[in-house]
């Protein structure tokens, strides 16, 4: 029981952290048609800017400013580069953003080191929230989990019920439309890029306090938002709610269960493959990493455009 | 990655004479550079570059250089393996890798094969990292060195000196990465049961620096009951434990192998006081002679170096002491230079270290330490560091050779 209750809590406020970094990729993604494989470098870039602010002067600054330095990097990656890029097509965009990610991730390095930096949360906020079963929950995982909240409610809000929100929603399914209509589809498409930039950014300055802030985390984050909004569904926003609460208790439980194919095997009945090695006795808490990769490449094949994805011509 | 200047005009002007002469010692180190857990991995040559480096600077070995060259792996076994035969053309006759025992199993497979292809011009492989058991067990052959110790070994010292201190309790939690050094941890803490007087609650392994959240792992050594909890995880990976064991209030003696590398006990905070660790150096012990090469490195780059390193150096130091033994005239004898090697036995600050002939396994001296604010080198911005509890010498620390190991001597 109480594993059951740690796991779920701890499940969910991890969902909500890689919905965080994941909800600007899959906005970008579902809009522009670009798989921004740089995308995690912002939650990186976030990460350092919160750190070094925290260093400077104090963590809530920070958490403003890593917002507003991934926003603007974001802009200005979109303006000066992905533009240019556009013309020549996908293949393009994605060699130029894979490209980044290395750029980023070296100049973290030669900025900040090649090892985990110290980055902690203040001690107004790293108190024990409450206790269940004799484990204590740290605040912190609940102050990550409402800023992803309060992101969502932001960014749903956002799209629902403003008038900026119905272009951006209009220009995701038919930007030519839009255009023809009189609006800057560019400049939309600029705007929103530089949103999930600033989102991730946030996301890096939130988190970077509570797991480590490195130049590695890009990449270790990079292939599970990636997981997330196809699983979700390109472009949808409560898909990658849904995708990344979904991912983040799956792993969560994964790694308590020490379940074996041979174990299900035996449930039929079938006694042979106990006791011997192999793949029938491959814990399923050694595969926690793989699952999620698992669970989307059965999203591929029964449901392609993901669980709220409506748009199939991607 | 170029030739230096120098070597090449003197390669020229001695060309008809002996064109080996003038290329020098070439050594290539195979390393992560650039791919996950390469902080930690890229250690290991920068180690071995300041080796190399002194020892030019000295004038070589008995007047020949050393020629250092460097190769990416990426963390990949695949990009080793391709790295390896770059490596072979550019003429490397000695191999080091020491960042991950994964690589280290595939590189050591492709030595061997080579060397039976090439009977005539055979490699030899050094590891100062690669910990596996394996490396030394079935995978064992005439050209493997390991200048590093085994889990068994760690193990071993551990249980003894934390049993010792009263520090090891009765239901031990075994949480280790997903790969053959992770799977030889579990293997060695389940086999030293009997021996520390403790019961093996739960083991899990998981995969290798890619989980952002060890909430679920730390939950389930809770639901296990532990009051010990014995890892060999590193990097990001035992960060992420250790941050969230102090989180939860977990109360668990903690024994990590390697929470002596850069960015762990300085991530880990205040709470990591009373974590053990297994080493091979600690600034501590050795005195003025480890002072000495402490702050040498610190001089030329610019940080005190970890344990990694210092093995790496201790590492080289053998090999050197080795290439002493043998012609390094011409092209070298791998053969003659692995049975130097093998016979091998030096003083570091340490102690001494020496090879076993059965499996070249390196005999090394281990040091077990505590985190404590009594400890005379601290961490940065932190009143604690690692206090030294005990050293194991090489003769007692050393596993018994595994049955596995079938070595054909030349």
């Amino acid at each position: 029981m109480d594993f059951i209750a740690v796991s779920l809590f701890n499940g969910v406020s991890y969902g909500l952290l890689i919905f965080m970094v994941s909800a600007g990729l899959t906005l970008v993604f579902g809009m522009m048609g670009v798989l921004n494989i740089a995308h995690a470098a912002f939650y990186m870039i976030g990460a350092y800017v919160g750190y070094w602010m925290t260093t400077h002067g104090n963590f809530w600054a920070g958490l403003v400013l890593a917002t507003m330095v991934a926003a603007a990097i974001g802009a200005v990656v979109e303006r000066v580069m992905l533009r240019r890029a556009h013309r020549h097509g996908h293949a393009h965009e994605l060699l130029l953003t894979f490209g980044l990610l290395f750029i980023f991730e070296e100049l973290v390095k030669i900025f900040f080191g090649f090892y985990p930096v110290s980055y902690s949360a203040p001690d107004s906020l790293t108190f024990t929230a409450f206790s269940i079963f004799g484990t204590n929950y740290p605040f912190y995982r609940l102050f990550i989990a409402l800023v992803a909240v309060l992101m969502f409610a932001v960014v749903f809000l956002l799209l629902r019920f403003t008038r900026a929100g119905l272009i951006v929603r209009a220009s995701v399914y038919r930007p030519q439309m839009v255009e023809a209509l009189g609006h800057n589809v560019p400049m939309v498409f600029l705007g929103v890029f530089s949103l999930g930039a600033g989102m991730a950014g946030l996301a890096g300055a939130v988190a970077g306090a509570f797991y480590p802030t490195s130049p590695t985390m890009a990449q270790e984050l990079g292939m599970i938002i990636f997981v997330v909004v196809v699983v979700g569904g390109l472009g949808s926003i409560h898909g990658a709610l849904v995708a990344s609460l979904l991912i983040g208790v799956m792993s969560s439980f994964a790694i308590g269960l020490d379940w074996t194919l041979a174990d299900a095997l035996r449930s039929f009945g079938m006694t042979q493959g106990a006791g011997q090695s192999g793949i029938l006795t491959v814990r399923l808490s050694s595969l926690a990493g793989a699952l999620p990769f698992l669970f989307m490449l059965i999203t591929l094949l029964v449901r392609p455009a993901g669980l709220f994805g409506d748009k199939t011509q991607a | 990655m170029a030739y230096p200047v120098k070597a090449t005009i003197f390669a020229t002007a001695v060309a008809f004479a002996s064109p080996a002469a003038a290329e020098g010692i070439k050594i290539a180190n195979i390393e992560n550079f650039t791919g996950p857990g390469s902080t930690t991995n890229r250690e290991y040559a920068l180690a071995a570059k300041y080796w190399a480096d002194t020892v030019n600077a000295a004038g070589g070995i008995k007047g020949n250089n050393i020629e250092y060259f460097e190769y990416d792996s990426q963390g990949s076994t695949a990009t080793a393996a391709e790295k390896f035969r770059s490596a072979i053309a550019d003429g490397a006759q000695i191999i080091v890798q020491s960042g991950s025992s994964g690589i280290a199993g595939q590189l050591t497979e492709d030595v061997r094969k080579h060397n039976l292809r090439n009977p005539e011009h055979p490699v030899v492989y050094l590891t100062a990292g690669a910990e596996a058991l394996e490396l030394t067990g079935e995978k064992c052959h005439f050209y493997f060195f390991r200048f590093a110790p085994n889990a068994a070994m760690r193990v071993k010292a551990l249980i003894t000196v934390m049993q010792k201190q009263g520090a090891l309790g009765k239901k031990v939690f075994a949480i280790n990465p997903n790969y053959s050094w992770g799977t030889d941890m579990q293997t060695s803490t389940e086999a030293s049961a009997a021996a520390g007087g403790y019961a093996v609650v739960d083991t899990v392994l998981h995969e290798t620096n890619k989980s952002q959240d060890f909430g679920p792992y730390v939950a389930r050594m809770k639901s296990a009951g532990a009051d010990t909890v014995i890892t060999g995880s590193w990097g990001n990976d035992l960060i992420l434990m250790m941050k969230e064991i102090d989180r939860t209030g977990l109360d668990v003696s903690f024994a990590a192998m390697f929470l002596d590398l850069p960015g762990m006990i300085e991530n880990a905070g205040p709470s990591s006081a009373g974590y053990f660790a297994v080493e091979t150096a600690n600034r501590e012990v050795g005195g003025e002679a480890t002072e000495k090469l402490y702050a040498d490195y610190a001089a030329k780059l610019g940080h005190t170096p970890s344990s990694s390193e210092v093995r790496t150096i201790f590492g080289m130091w053998a090999l050197q002491a080795a290439l002493e033994q043998v012609d390094v005239s011409g092209t070298l004898n791998v053969t003659d230079l692995a049975k130097a090697l093998e016979a091998v036995s030096i003083d570091t600050p340490m102690g001494k270290i020496a090879v076993r002939a059965e499996d070249h396994q390196g005999a090394l001296p281990l040091i077990v330490s505590q985190v404590s604010a009594d400890a005379k080198f601290k961490r940065e911005s932190l009143d604690i560091g690692l206090k030294p509890v005990s050293l194991v010498e090489g003769a007692a620390s050393i596993n018994p050779v595994q049955p596995s190991c079938k070595m054909q001597r030349p």
